[in-house]
Formats: C-alpha cells, structure tokens, sequence
C-alpha cells in the first residue's frame, strides 16, 4: 500500500516538524515533571532503603516517617529483642527543623541513634560519627550551604559542630542530619521514649513483623519494602493535585498543537483529499488516514520525548546532584496513553472537515 | 448483447430554491458505447461540470437514472459508491489532480491501492503503464517535476490503472499547449479504439472534435442538435442561431457566442467585414 497518510503529513517538513516539537515539548513537560517527582519519592524513603534493618517499628495506626509523629515507649526495644527471629533491635528518633548556618537553611530530618548503631549513616564520605554536641549531615547541603567539617550550625535551637558528612540523603525537598540518640532525646526532652525501632532479623522478614504485632501491643511493624512504600505513597498522595493539574496542562497544550498541526495539514491538502475521494476512497479511508497522521505524530513526538526526558535527566545529574530524575515505566506507560488520547481527540476537527470534502470540488479550478 | 458502457435517462439537477433556483441539467438522456468517445460542448455554466460529477457517481441526481457496468449508480447507496468509483470510472481532470506527496509511480500505485491491487502487483502494473505512456524515466519523480504534458500522461495512466469500462475527462487539454493538447486527445481516442473503452470528454477545446465519435452540445442544462448549431468565425464556439448575437453580412447571417466576438468582428475583422452593422435579435433587443 502506498504510504499515502505518512507522505502526505511529511511532505511539508517544517509543518510536520513543528507539530512534533510541539507534543514532544508537551510530553517532555509531564515526562520530567513525573520523573522529578519519582526521584522525590525515591529521595524521600532513602532513609528507611538504605537500612540495614528488615522491619521497622512504630506507634500503633502511624505506617510512615513523613507527615507523622510516631512514639514508641522505651523498653519495648528491650521486648522485641526477647523475640525469636530477632537479631538485633534498635531504637532511633526523628525529629524535623531546619539546618540553619550564616542566615542560610535548609528543611532537615533530625535523626537520633545510638553511636556505633545501625539507625545511622551508612556512608561516611568525610570524618567520623558524631559524638556529644555533633552532628553528620550531608556532603550535597554541606556543599549548597558551605559548611565544611568542623564547621557550626544550628538545628533544633541548639549549635552542633559538624563531625562528618554522608552523602545520597539530600533532596529537592530535605536533607538528613544524624546527631546521637541522647541529644536528640534533650533536645526533645523525649528521654524514655522513641521515634522508631529498627529491627534486624533472620528469617522471614514478614513473620517476625506479624509477631512483634501479636506479642506487642500498641505497636506496627512493616517489613523494610512495605515501610518504604508507604512512605513513598504518602508523598504521592499530597502532590497528586499538582501531578494531576501539570499533566493536564501538558495535555492541553499537545492537543491544541496535535488538533492544528493536523487541521493545518488536512487544509492545506483539501483538494488532495477531494482527488481522493473521487478516486474512490471512502468514509473510512479517509478516517484511517487523519487517524494514521494523528499517530504517526504522537509516536514521533513520544520517542523524541523519552530521549529528549532521559538527556535532561543526564544534565540534571550532572549539574543539580539533588534533583533526581526517575523515568518510571509507569510514566512512559501514562505518557503513551495520553499521546494517544491526544491524537484521539486532535484528530476530531480534521476528521469532521475531511468527512465534509466533497469529491466533485475535483471538476472546480483550485482556488 | 450490447457494448453499450453507459446510459444516463432523464437525469436532471436542479441547485437552490425559489427565486434562487438553477436548473443544471434538464432531463438529460445519454448512451455512450464501448470504445466510443463523446466529446460534451457547451458555453460556461451551461451544466457539463454537474453532469459529469452525476455520470462519474460524485453527485447523486434527484431524479434519473445511470447505468454503468450493469449498476444503476444513482440507485446505489451513498457508502457503496467510493468503492464503485474506483473500479468503474477513470478520471482525467483539467488541472491534472495528481497527488503532491506521491511520486508518479505512487499516484498510480494509490489508485490500484483502492481498486483493490496492492503490493508488488500494483508496483509492477503502475510501471506498466507508465513505461506504456512513456513515462518510463520519471516514476519517481513528484508532479512537481514533470511538465504538463507528463502529468496529464500520469493522470491517464492512474485513470487506466483499474481498468475501468469508463474514463471522463474535463478539459484534459484545458492546461497544455497545442501539440501536447493534441497528443493528449490522440491518447484518449486510442484509449478508446485500441482497449475498448466509452470515453466521455467534457471540453471547449475544439481541437478535441478530431478525436470524437460524436459531439454534443448541452446548453441551460439540455443537449441541443449540433447540426441546427451555428459556429462563432472568432473563438470557433458552436452558437445556437435561436436567441444569440448576430450580424449579417452581404446577405450571410453570422452568429456570435458574446458581445465581445461579434465586436471584435465587426471592428477588427476581415476588409469588407469591416464596419458591418450589428443587427441585434429581437429578444436581446428586447432585453435592453
């Protein structure tokens, strides 16, 4: 079969590749929304998927770290470590402020764990664990705000001097700082409780949660995946209106160049169509070919999208280490379905105008 | 049996309402045979464009009937005749029509596609008859390359590539210059004596009488007797005598199309045409 729709939408290049540029930018505007966001999400449970641990406990009804405040009686640590299939279990607190140095800050977690423990940095880039009156933070904010070790800020009202940095716990969002178990506990004058309880097990990770549950009441207790999800999930959850309203207006704006791009070629070639009609091609032959051009144009615009995603991606890593950029195969899925909803409703006006060409227009001189 | 391709009975078209009314055709009765060619006459706005669009399926008549192939196409339902024109009728237009995005080969290759050959099928019949009309070094070539005399030849080939008992044609000399035009009409005729096919030619050109079996003459929508027709000395265009200009001459009674050919006659004819008074018939005198 002749190629007839393809030609035809090729054939005037600038148009044709307008139209493309226009629904790729479209795409690339929700593609690297999506991935920024799902570098976020990724960004924000690092904590908790860096761990060692393989269940974490918490207060009864709170499943996440953010968004909630989460208490934990002090000896229940001691309980857990009774249990079998316990290895090892550890208490930590978390807290949230800002890391404050020279008029700067940044939003910050404030996490407390025992020195030695597991609950801290799992990577030291620079210096060592802090003691007393110290704290870790992290090598991307130590550099955004300048802070060098054994330099001073302030978090919770309180100056700490800086005894190490870590690296891969600072966001688009946040950072993490580490301070020890007691001084958050003074700091928060929270000595006899704490925030979490990470738990070390051997075994099946999910039994040893449903026993902690049964034999302790007043508590949750998630396996490392299903923490992570949650925590993941509950960040979704508040930026959802956002994704929703930006991915709209992504929508709109492939549509409106999809619908005149398509308009465009179908009213520049009218009299083609007429010729074709006369030759005899029917109702739905010329359907399939607005239908054709419709998605030879989204797919066109789809693939350049996801390259053109992926390299800005690069250049954000390369330049902004804090903004993560994810490409998630969800995503391109969500994206591959609006490029075909918008070719679906672009090709509408084209479609009503070519149904109307009247095949005997051929016998008329061209305007 | 008869070899008689198309038959049109009574067909009439009549465009607006009331006050606005137009009759395009008036019941028009026409039988073109198998190898023939009809060449279709006529002044501007006298019904041959409505015509044809009714007798190549493209306009549907209120009332009538054709019948082509042994299908009475004005019976026909409306989704059924695409499909029908492309096997029935091949078309050769006045400004060529060919397809901008498509190669030669490819405007051909696309008709074949919706006559229902494709593939290396349709590929190898498209350079067929190309090659055919000597066309053979331009099948990649888009219309924008070739002169006009090459792309009425590619219109005829894609007209011929279904191999349809019927080609209509409108002004397909309209756009040539006089020895390409003449190829053009010679082609037709031999399209017509050589593959037995009815060839319905719809044109001004009077060059075109050469190559015709038959010529008819329709004005306000009817067929006139061509032979009670008289013809203007200047654009050579067949006059009916009933109601048109006219001057007479040393006892000869000339007839015109317009003001403007008898004009042209009466002022910068021929010596002792010269200076001849126009003598006006009396319907047209009455009009003024």
């Amino acid at each position: 079969m002749v190629p007839i729709a393809r030609r035809m939408l090729f054939t005037d290049r600038r148009r044709a590749l307008l139209g493309v540029a226009g629904v790729a930018i479209a795409l690339v505007m929700a593609l690297t929304l999506d991935g920024i966001f799902a570098g976020t999400t990724r960004q924000v449970s690092r904590f908790i998927d860096t761990s060692p641990a393989d269940v974490f406990v918490s207060q009864e009804g709170v499943r996440t770290i953010h968004m909630a405040i989460s208490l934990v009686p002090g000896p229940v640590a001691d309980e857990i470590r009774q249990l079998p299939g316990v290895v090892w279990a550890e208490p930590v607190l978390f807290s949230s402020d800002a890391l404050r140095v020279a008029g700067a800050r940044r939003p910050s977690y404030v996490i407390g764990y025992m020195p030695g423990g597991r609950g801290g940095p799992q990577i030291l880039v620079e210096g060592r664990d802090p003691g007393p009156g110290e704290m870790v933070i992290d090598d991307s904010a130590a550099t955004a705000l300048d802070i060098a070790v054994g330099d001073e800020v302030e978090v919770l009202g309180a100056t700490w001097t800086v005894s190490g940095l870590t690296t891969g716990m600072t966001s688009i969002v946040n950072t993490s700082v580490y301070v020890t178990f007691d001084d958050l506990a003074t700091a928060l004058a929270s000595e006899r409780t704490a925030s979490y309880i990470l738990i070390g097990t051997e075994g099946d990770p999910e039994a040893v949660a449903k026993s902690i549950e049964a034999a302790i009441p007043g508590v949750e207790s998630q396996t490392r995946p299903r923490f992570s999800a949650e925590e993941r999930s509950v960040v979704r959850e508040m930026s959802t209106d956002l994704l929703s309203i930006m991915s709209f207006a992504a929508l709109l704006v492939g549509l409106a160049v999809i619908g005149l791009v398509l308009y465009a070629t179908v009213l520049s070639r009218l009299r083609d169509i007429g010729v074709m009609k006369a030759l005899g091609l029917g109702r739905s032959g010329v359907t399939r070919l607005v239908l054709i051009q419709g998605l030879w144009t989204v797919t066109t615009a789809f693939i350049l999208a996801v390259a053109a995603t992926f390299g800005i991606g690069a250049v954000v890593a390369a330049i902004a280490p804090d903004i993560d950029v994810v490409v998630e195969t969800a995503s391109l899925l969500r994206a591959g379905a609006g490029s075909v909803l918008v070719a679906a409703i672009g090709v509408i006006m084209p479609l009503i105008k070519v149904w109307r060409v009247d095949p005997a227009t051929v016998f008329r001189s061209p305007l | 049996m008869t070899n008689t391709a198309l038959t049109a009975t009574r067909l009439d078209k009549t465009y607006g309402e009331g006050t606005t009314e137009v009759h395009a055709v008036r019941a028009v009765d026409l039988e073109v045979r198998a190898g023939e060619v009809v060449l279709i006459m006529g002044p501007s706005g006298s019904g041959k464009t409505t015509l044809l669009s009714m007798l190549g399926a493209m306009l549907r008549p209120p009332s009538g009937q054709i019948v082509v192939d042994g299908h009475d196409i004005a019976a026909i339902p409306e989704s059924r005749l695409p499909k029908l024109r492309a096997a029935t009728f091949g078309f050769v237009f006045q400004d060529f029509n060919l397809l901008g995005a498509l190669t030669a080969l490819e405007n051909v290759e696309f008709a074949l596609n919706l006559g229902g050959v494709t593939g290396h099928d349709a590929h190898q019949r498209a350079e067929e008859l190309l090659t055919g009309l000597g066309l053979g070094d331009r099948l990649t070539f888009r219309p924008e390359k070739l002169s006009g005399g090459e792309k009425q030849r590619v219109a005829i080939a894609r007209a011929l590539a279904n191999q349809p008992p019927v080609i209509l044609a409108d002004e397909p000399t309209a756009n040539l210059d006089s020895k390409i035009g003449h190829d053009i009409a010679r082609l037709l005729r031999h399209i017509a004596t050589e593959e037995k096919r009815a060839v319905v030619i719809v044109s001004h050109d009077t060059r075109l009488r050469d190559v015709a079996d038959r010529i008819l003459w329709l004005e306000d929508g009817a067929f006139r007797d061509l032979h009670t027709m008289a013809t203007d000395p200047i654009c050579g265009m067949s006059v009916d005598p009933q109601g048109a200009l006219h001057l007479q001459v040393d006892g000869e009674v000339i007839y015109f199309c317009s003001t403007a050919c008898r004009d042209e006659y009466a002022t910068a004819g021929s010596p002792g045409r010269h200076g001849a008074q126009p003598m006006l018939s009396e319907e047209q005198h009455g009009e003024r």
